[in-house]
């Protein structure tokens, strides 16, 4: 894919890291910095509904979405984020119509689909391997087809963004308002399940599945922190998120560190997040005086 | 339901259209009956109470009205006086809503009218409207304020001005002073009140405060899964009516004691007023 080389070559310049001048180590900096503000642009609205068990229980789906690509013997790559989307959609659309509580029925649907995974995994003993791939996540070994999938993703996401911020920060508000104002919630809702779905099974290559939902919420509630406004807060979550993918996978390659990638960024926005409680605080300080 | 309705509810109907229907409206969730049958009409122009006991179906019936739950029946509502679709107003009873959210109450006012993302500022167009609509509910000077750190009877104020800004033909409010102490409601109720004289929308409103109904609606449904009696307040709320719906320890509020209904119909004739003058 040669449209790509152009970018690692400019990538390589302008950070002149040592680090940097390797094919992997670009190709990772170039994923990360795809799916740092693709998780930031998920993760406000994530933060704001409170739907991090929301995002977990997709996380964990991707698990059983390989398990069933081995049962159906199709590639992984289809039948995760396909599965990942159905399990997206059917929270979305069980929540809309029952009288329980968010959690219970996210709860529910997560035991099964992780019991379900597990169950299959555990009758085929080559995958030990990958699980543990899933749980810790592997960006240094991602390709150039993942590369344009996760850069189609964020176009797709930055259209909605632009779309439906203002809409959605109403339902987020209060969804039956919403409707009465004569917003579509459920075509919003939809849509936003889905795409966060997708960001999150992408995500899981990267991270893994223990670290995906501190990727979408991290930067989030730090960017919360700093905002003055709702608006503000988007700029705030994509400036962070950024920073830190960027700075935490320099510092994980340094021979010093050799940590693992996704860690280390979250680590950074989890730092990034500290900052901006001490800042809160002290606002909240000035404010009351 | 119709062994205890009262005539009242005749008169109130007969002398214009009325601005909601509800015929037989029937609401089942869970396999509990939570409304049965529910017939009743809110005048052109009137201030409607719906007023019952906890769990007497009252928000269900407002649900129905807005369209967020199944029913079975038929509601109408009149067109507006331009024949167009029926702007609805809804204030909700309150919002469950994550208080840290960094929402400013003029974004709060702009999210659902602005076209251009939140994240590239407020529109001046959008802008002045806001304004004008915080001042007439006197919020004005708290637009840069997050909503999180709002008092309730702030909320309800920006909830109101959210609805005024759809320029209403009915403004639907659910327990719109729930969580507000004393003077907070009726500060409330009186800026209701000049705001729909002034407007002249139809306001129907949640409430189970009788005091605030009585002072307040021109016309009261009272209900408990039913419709017990619908009329003019002073018509409705006696001591045999107020038992049947609230049960036995309402019977010792006596009916008389209420206060005088004050408010008048913005529309001539909406709630038989000129058959009794």
């Amino acid at each position: 894919m040669p449209e790509l080389n152009i970018i690692y070559n400019f990538i390589a310049i302008i950070l002149p890291f040592e680090v940097l001048q390797m094919r992997f180590m670009q190709q990772a900096l170039l994923g990360m910095l795809l799916l740092a503000p693709m998780s930031a642009l998920v993760g406000v609205q994530v933060v704001n509904f409170r739907m991090a068990f929301f995002a977990d229980a997709i996380s964990h789906s991707a698990f059983t979405g390989v398990a069933i690509g081995l049962i159906l013997a199709i590639s992984p790559r289809w039948t995760m984020p396909l599965f990942g989307l159905l399990v997206g959609l059917a929270i979305m659309y069980s929540q809309r119509r029952s009288l329980l509580s968010n959690d219970t029925i996210i709860g529910v649907f997560f035991s099964g689909i992780v019991a379900f995974g597990l169950a299959v995994v555990s009758r085929n003993g080559n995958v030990a391997r990958d699980v543990q791939s899933f749980l810790y996540g592997d960006i240094l070994t991602i390709g150039d087809k993942d590369i344009i999938s996760m850069l189609a993703l964020l176009i797709v996401l930055i259209v909605f963004q632009t779309i439906g911020y203002n809409r959605m920060l109403f339902i987020g508000i209060s969804p039956v308002l919403a409707k009465a104002h004569r917003v579509r919630v459920a075509s919003y809702q939809y849509i936003y399940s889905g795409l966060l779905a997708l960001v999150i099974i992408l995500s899981v290559r990267a991270v893994g599945v223990l670290l995906v939902t501190a990727m979408l919420i991290v930067p989030a509630a730090a960017a919360r922190n700093f905002a003055k406004t709702a608006g503000g807060m988007l700029w705030w979550a994509l400036l962070i998120s950024i920073i830190s993918a960027l700075i935490g996978l320099i510092v994980s390659a340094q021979p010093w560190a050799r940590t693992a990638s996704g860690a280390t960024v979250v680590l950074i926005a989890f730092l990034w997040f500290l900052v901006s409680a001490v800042y809160a605080h002290l606002g909240g300080e000035r404010s009351r005086t | 339901m119709t062994e205890i309705s009262l005539s009242a509810n005749k008169t109130a109907n007969t002398s214009s259209t009325p601005m909601v229907k509800f015929e037989d409206i029937t609401v089942v969730l869970g396999g509990n009956t939570i409304l049965d049958n529910v017939t009743a009409s809110v005048p052109k122009g009137s201030s409607t109470a719906i007023v019952g006991p906890n769990g007497a179906g009252k928000t269900t019936l407002l649900m129905a009205l807005l369209g967020q739950i199944p029913y079975k029946g038929k509601i109408s509502i009149a067109s507006a006086e331009s024949g167009d679709q029926p702007r609805i107003g809804y204030v909700p009873q309150r919002l469950n809503f994550d208080r840290a959210m960094p929402l400013t109450v003029m974004e709060f006012m702009v999210m659902g009218v602005q076209r251009m993302p939140l994240w590239f500022g407020v529109r001046n167009k959008n802008y002045s409207k806001a304004m004008s609509l915080l001042s007439m509910v006197k919020l004005d000077g708290l637009e840069k304020r997050k909503i999180g750190v709002l008092s309730g009877g702030e909320i309800q104020k920006l909830l109101l001005a959210l609805a005024l800004g759809q320029n209403p033909d009915l403004l639907v409010l659910d327990e719109p002073a729930a969580g507000v102490d004393y003077q907070g409601e009726s500060v409330f109720c009186e800026l209701l009140e000049g705001l729909r004289q002034k407007h002249g929308f139809t306001q129907l409103m949640v409430s189970h405060d009788l005091a605030t109904v009585t002072y307040h609606a021109t016309h009261v449904i009272c209900m408990n899964k039913k419709v017990a009696a619908e009329g003019k307040p002073e018509d409705v709320l006696t001591n045999e009516t107020l038992k049947a719906v609230f049960g036995i320890h309402m019977g010792l509020v006596d009916s008389n004691a209420l206060p005088k209904c004050r408010s008048n119909c913005t529309k001539a004739n909406c709630c038989g007023d000129n058959e009794n003058a």
